[in-house]
């Protein structure tokens, strides 16, 4: 396999990159750890005629434990052991992520932004061509639910519902200068399968930042897959709360591996905030949520399957996180 | 080759110059014009691992690795593990112990060892599983392969 | 002269046999040496790319190849029409032409052929051809092709239907047995297909020479039928072709066709005068296939009172996919693979291979014995528990003895079937956990059975032994090695360069084993059915020992004692009656070359005629047949499905293992092969689309899903078997699927009748379970 030629571009400071993303305006792709977009890339997949590697970027690889930058590679994270203890999710989630492999060259960045999948895109353009192509590549059809509007690709990170729990905020730098947003306003609910995020053209993400207060917080990830490698989430659900005593004072809850973007379900967590650790409690707050979200069948496992895995994942995450446990914040 | 540059890194210990555009990528430059046909193409997306480098001691997947990228890197292939005359500990540890039976997968393999083994010379056995758990193996089992790597670090296979 | 067997020496007495061998060349594929064939290069060469049908069946009209025909740095253009010859693994099955001829079959069914400067101009050529095809009606459903249908697949399908062939087989009389038998079990098995998934994906190099010659370079387990066929084929007399295998990433079955690839691959090279190579991606390795058939069974089987069996009535529906390949042994062996290890008096088989469209199935690992197995070992559990019968005491009663012949005429010359379950009951602790594990937890046991060598040569005519070895020994000590027994990683010249070795007494670094090339390796037939032990071992033998008895007339000659007393020691030879006085081996030797130069010997096994004399009465005949008796524990997550094994205590009767190394090698492959079958691997087809070409999305499993496993080696010596060996390859894959399907049953009291078994199906079989008020095990 081969990638058709491009040209690549190694700025090696911000002003330069974004100079760079002006100039070559819907035209290039941001490179990071490669591990997604060149796979893509070798399958013919909304390939570009440049790639703007962020590899020189050092700010982009500073980890601190407030800021952890978009660049840092993943096995990096793995190894920090005070990211590690302070944002438990995020640890679980980045120890999930494909192979030791893909970990060494992936960054967060990567992960946060990471294409979404699907049986009918991640494909050779010769088995595209095949079906007649669809429509997040090449194509005007969607053949997960047959229409020409919507597209149904799966988000896929692992990283996103971690950091969504713990009120993440990304840095976003791009030719109007530089923004920060919370990290759920990153992905675009009001889109789809291919206007995942809210990225304007030429941005980039320079940094993820975590406040003080998820310092404080318990929390956990947990992925559902067929193997407990490479493979990407059928389901990830991450959970982060705090108690008083054995009152839920706080609690987020967030899904990945579903939809076309990964969600936080603070409408349908807010009502049991203030409730005393139960079993029911715990329960309630799955059962909550899985009328709510709505995968399709383009992973493995069926979308039933999932659906109720989710509502499962969501009380064993507070099992493990009620206070009894010593978890507690 | 539009957009071709020369590009240094070190592979093997060995500095080395190469032309390469910009969408060469690792593996291909290891094999094709190298000539170094240890690192093996099994997939060429990333789930296989059988073309597994050492950059920078980290194991990396060379078949998702540019060559501009690693320029003025340390690229260690299979070819630089053992020294002429004798076999790196974690390779006669794969011999000894029927770690190999196609060997396709082998070189990957012992790579991700090895960068194991620097980093935590007595890893536990669900450490061991967990650092070779981007390699694929069709052959054997893991279970000599598992066990090869515990024989390695017994016998300070750090190397 | 002393060229007897050595079946009767003490074990003691074996230096390297029996032992645990460490590859030959090991060496080499740690350090990044060993030379696969994508490994090679020849000067000039060209990169080969195939144009892939995008239609699962159509009919060509046209196909315009002229633009890149043209195209600066294309060197050979071609399609089907250039090399039409139907060729097949099966003689009697030709329905394969290296490119489509007419139709398309299947998607990624292959069109036309570039050689190119490079990949991208090949890619670009190929870009530019226009073929103009028709669709046709599309059979993905082998059920439909049973009955006649608008467009049968092949003409050569039976009246009209995509019946590739057809099997009907009655021994005893099972409406008899059926009707006075107090317990019934039925199973109606459902199998996805599954693929080799060898890590080296599919690669050819070939040149044609100006001395007329061709040679070929490929990636195969059988490179004696890939010369045949490149031959037939192409229209070249097989002397004038010289086919090589180099290392091979392992093959289980799908590098043992004769692949259009190859032929492709090789015909580019005569067209275009350079060598070229043709490797193929993972994606086009996934539709080459050949893997084992997607397949529904009906398996009923009847028994007395007391467990012991009355017969078996089988029906298997099997998907062939585009092309025959192996398909009419498959047809067989999933019925007659049946055969063992239990004795059984009644036995009834309908079996029909079906075309459809898409990839072609064909020989995997324990081909046709792994889906049967399955479901007549589930079958034996639920029987067991109708019974009240232990499982293994069900299996016991029934076990085929020793020496003893099936009702369709298998000789069974060793079995250690009853120590195999034996030895598996006490290591597993199966007495004090079977049914009294908590909820969740189970174990199971799962038995095996399985050929130790097709007896029959798929190339009968002319009648020549299956396996040759030959022997060279020069001045330097050295003694090559040379045969075509194809080493795929299995550790096949290992144990060839040990059986020389233990037989001359020499070290084992001594022996050279030459790499298969067909101008100087005699013909083997290679790497499948679970053959090479037995064959080629048996052949080595033979060979090493005509050596050793001019070995050993030297020696007397030169110790002025009487040859039939001399003895083979460690590197030497002596005479029992004064061993202080012995010659060395190299001294052997050379006084032997005086009389005749460097020694030459050669070796060769010929199977005996066996098997009745109705129609289908070889399939499934081998020389010795293996044994096994699996015991899997499980432990399953009740609230999502999800699930592992912690233990599998695999009992295997392989006779005498000769590389211990090797042989616990190759059992643990395969309990993770057939883990891979149960646990999650699928082709999984929408209609003819295959959704998962790619390693991604096949769930070969990894190492964290991998149980403990325990080996036992129980084999009784086989009287027929190369120092009392039997295969190893394939019949440990077969026991571990039901052996799996057992513990799960009796962790959550839920039987699973269709593979793959994922956790969305565990979970949903609990629920089904507890919806219908069904308790298991208090739960």
């Amino acid at each position: 396999m081969h990638l058709d030629p491009f040209e690549l571009h190694r700025p090696a400071t911000v002003e330069e990159t974004v100079a760079l993303a002006r100039e070559l305006a819907g035209r290039f792709d941001y490179l990071a750890g490669g591990t997604d977009l060149l796979a893509n890339y070798k399958m013919h997949l909304n390939a570009k005629p440049h790639l703007i590697a962020l590899d020189r970027l050092a700010p982009l690889r500073e980890r601190r434990l407030d800021r952890i930058g978009a660049m840092v590679r993943l096995a990096e994270l793995e190894r920090d052991g005070a990211i590690r203890s302070a944002y438990p999710a995020l640890a679980e989630a980045v120890d999930q992520v494909a192979t030791p492999l893909v970990r060494a060259s992936a960054t967060v960045g990567g992960n946060l932004l990471v294409d979404t999948r699907c049986f009918f895109f991640n494909q050779s353009y010769f088995w595209r061509a095949s079906l007649g192509f669809c429509l997040k590549a090449d194509g005007d059809r969607c053949h997960v639910v047959p229409q020409k509007e919507r597209c149904y690709a799966t988000f896929s990170g692992d990283l996103a519902p971690a950091l969504l729990v713990l009120d993440a905020e990304v840095e976003i730098v791009g030719p109007d200068g530089r923004r920060r947003i919370p990290l759920a306003s990153l992905y675009d609910e009001g889109g789809d399968g291919i206007r995942r995020h809210r990225l304007a053209p030429g941005e980039f993400l320079a940094a993820v930042t975590l406040p003080e207060a998820a310092r404080r917080r318990s929390s956990t990830y947990a992925k559902l897959r067929v193997r407990p490698s490479f493979d990407f989430p059928e389901l990830g659900v991450a959970v982060a709360c705090r108690w008083a005593g054995d009152r839920l004072e706080h609690l987020a809850v967030a899904t990945g591996g579903l939809e076309t973007y990964p969600r936080r379900w603070d409408d349908v967590t807010a009502p049991f905030v203030g409730r005393r650790a139960s079993s029911e409690l715990f329960r309630e707050v799955g059962a909550a949520i899985r009328p709510r979200v709505r995968p399709v069948h383009n992973t493995f496992l069926p979308p039933d399957y999932r659906k109720q895995m989710t509502e499962l994942f969501v009380r064993r995450a507070l099992e493990r996180l009620a206070p009894t446990s010593g978890a507690a914040g | 080759m539009p957009g071709a540059r020369r590009i240094r890194f070190g592979l093997n210990g060995h500095p080395v110059e190469v032309t390469a555009p910009p969408e060469r990528i690792l593996l291909d430059l290891l094999r094709d014009d190298l000539r170094l046909t240890g690192s093996k193409r099994g997939c060429d997306l990333g789930t296989c691992g059988c073309c597994t480098v050492l950059v920078d001691g980290r194991p990396t997947l060379s078949c998702l690795t540019l060559v501009h990228l690693v320029e003025g890197r340390e690229v260690m292939t299979i070819e630089g593990i053992a020294s002429p005359h004798e076999l790196h500990p974690v390779q006669r540890a794969f011999v000894e112990h029927g770690a190999t039976q196609c060997g396709f997968c082998t070189p990957g393999f012992i790579l991700s060892a090895v960068a194991l083994l620097r980093e935590n010379p007595q890893p536990t056995r669900a450490q061991i599983v967990r650092a070779i758990s981007g390699n694929l193996c069709r052959c054997t089992g893991y279970t000599k392969i598992v066990e090869a790597i515990e024989a390695a670090s017994r016998a300070g296979g750090a190397g | 002269m002393s060229s007897g067997p050595l079946r009767s020496a003490a074990p003691a007495a074996m230096r390297l046999l029996g032992g645990r061998i460490p590859y030959v060349e090991g060496p080499l594929k740690v350090t990044g040496r060993a030379e696969y064939t994508d490994d090679l290069a020849r000067p000039g060469m060209l990169v080969g790319k195939l144009l892939r049908s995008p239609w699962p069946h159509a009919r060509i009209r046209s196909i315009d190849v002229r633009e890149a025909r043209g195209m600066p740095g294309v060197f050979a253009v071609l399609t089907g029409d250039r090399y039409p010859t139907p060729f097949g693994v099966l003689p009697i099955t030709r329905d394969e032409t290296a490119l489509a001829v007419e139709k398309v079959r299947y998607i990624g069914d292959i069109v036309a052929a570039v050689a190119a400067q490079d990949e991208l101009t090949a890619e670009r050529a190929l870009a530019t051809i226009r073929v103009d095809a028709e669709p046709l009606p599309e059979y993905t459903d082998p059920r439909v092709g049973l009955r006649p249908v608008d467009e049968p697949i092949h003409r050569r399908g039976l009246n009209g239907t995509n019946i590739q062939k057809e099997v009907r087989q009655h021994f005893g009389d099972v409406d008899a047995a059926f009707a006075q038998a107090p317990v019934t079990v039925r199973v109606h098995g459902s199998f996805a297909g599954v693929t080799h998934a060898f890590t080296e994906p599919l690669v050819t190099l070939a040149e044609a020479t100006p001395n007329g010659r061709l040679t070929v370079w490929s990636a195969t387990q059988v490179p004696h039928y890939l010369h045949r066929t490149l031959s037939e084929v192409l229209g070249i007399p097989m002397h004038r072709i010289r086919v090589i295998k180099p290392e091979v990433g392992g093959g289980f079955g799908g590098k043992s066709d004769p692949l259009p690839h190859e032929i492709v691959c090789a015909a580019l090279a005569i067209e275009s005068g350079r060598p070229v190579k043709m490797l193929l991606d993972r994606e086009e390795v996934f539709y080459t296939n050949h893997g084992r058939h997607p397949t529904e069974n009906d398996v009923r089987i009847a028994f007395d009172a007391e467990g012991r069996l009355l017969g078996y009535d089988i029906e298997a529906v099997i998907d062939g996919g585009a092309w025959s390949s192996f398909g009419t042994v498959t047809t067989y062996y999933n019925g007659v693979l049946a055969m063992g290890p239990y004795r059984v008096p009644n036995f009834r088989y309908v079996g029909h291979r079906v075309y459809t469209n898409k990839p072609p199935s064909g020989a995997m690992r324990a081909h046709g014995g792994t889906n049967i197995r399955y479901s007549v070992e589930v079958a034996f559990d639920e029987a067991a528990e109708q019974l009240g019968i232990d499982p293994f005491e069900l299996r016991a009663r029934n076990a085929l003895p020793p020496n003893s012949d099936t009702i369709n005429q298998f000789h069974i010359s060793s079995t250690s079937f009853l120590r195999c379950l034996e030895a598996v009951r006490e290591r597993s602790g199966w007495a004090s956990k079977f049914r009294q594990l908590p909820y969740g937890k189970g174990i199971g046991l799962g038995c095996g059975f399985y050929i130790s060598g097709s007896n029959s040569p798929i190339h009968f005519t002319p009648k020549m032994p299956q396996s040759t070895v030959h022997l060279k020994a020069d001045m330097d000590g050295g003694i090559t090695v040379h045969s075509m027994q194809a080493d795929i990683g299995q550790g096949s010249n290992t144990l060839l360069a040990a059986i020389v070795a233990e037989v001359l007494g020499v070290d084992l670094d001594r022996v050279h084993v030459h790499p298969v090339d067909s101008d100087v390796s005699p013909v083997d037939l290679g790497s499948y059915s679970s053959r090479v032990t037995f064959m080629m071992g048996n052949a080595a033998r033979q060979a090493a020992e005509a050596m050793r008895a001019r070995l050993v007339r030297a020696a007397a000659e030169l110790l002025g004692a009487p040859a039939e007393r001399i003895e083979v020691g460690h590197e030497r030879f002596f005479w029992p009656e004064d061993p202080a006085r012995s010659v060395s081996f190299l001294e052997a030797l050379h006084k032997a070359m005086e009389a005749e130069g460097a020694l030459q010997s050669s070796g060769s096994f010929t199977s005996k005629p066996m098997g009745g004399s109705f129609k289908g009465a070889r399939a499934g005949t081998a020389p010795a047949y293996s044994f096994a008796a699996y015991v899997a524990e499980v432990e399953v997550d009740v609230e999502t499905g999800v699930y592992r094994p912690t233990h599998i205590y695999a009992a295997f009767d392989c006779g005498r293992p000769l590389n211990r190394l090797a042989v616990e090698g190759q059992i643990e492959g395969s309990i993770h092969m057939g883990l891979g079958q149960f646990m999650g691997e699928t082709m999984n087809y929408r209609g003819a689309r295959l959704l998962n070409p790619a390693l991604l999305d096949y769930k070969i499993p990894m190492p964290e899903q991998m149980p403990e496993i325990d080996v036992l080696l129980v084999g009784d010596d086989d009287p027929d078997g190369p120092f009392g060996a039997k295969e190893a390859g394939e019949g440990p894959l077969v026991a571990t699927l039901p052996a799996m399907a057992n513990a799960l049953y009796d962790a959550v009291g839920v039987r699973f009748y269709r593979l793959p078994v994922t956790p969305d199906v565990v979970w949903k079989g609990i629920q089904g379970r507890r919806a219908a008020a069904r308790r298991w095990k208090g739960n």
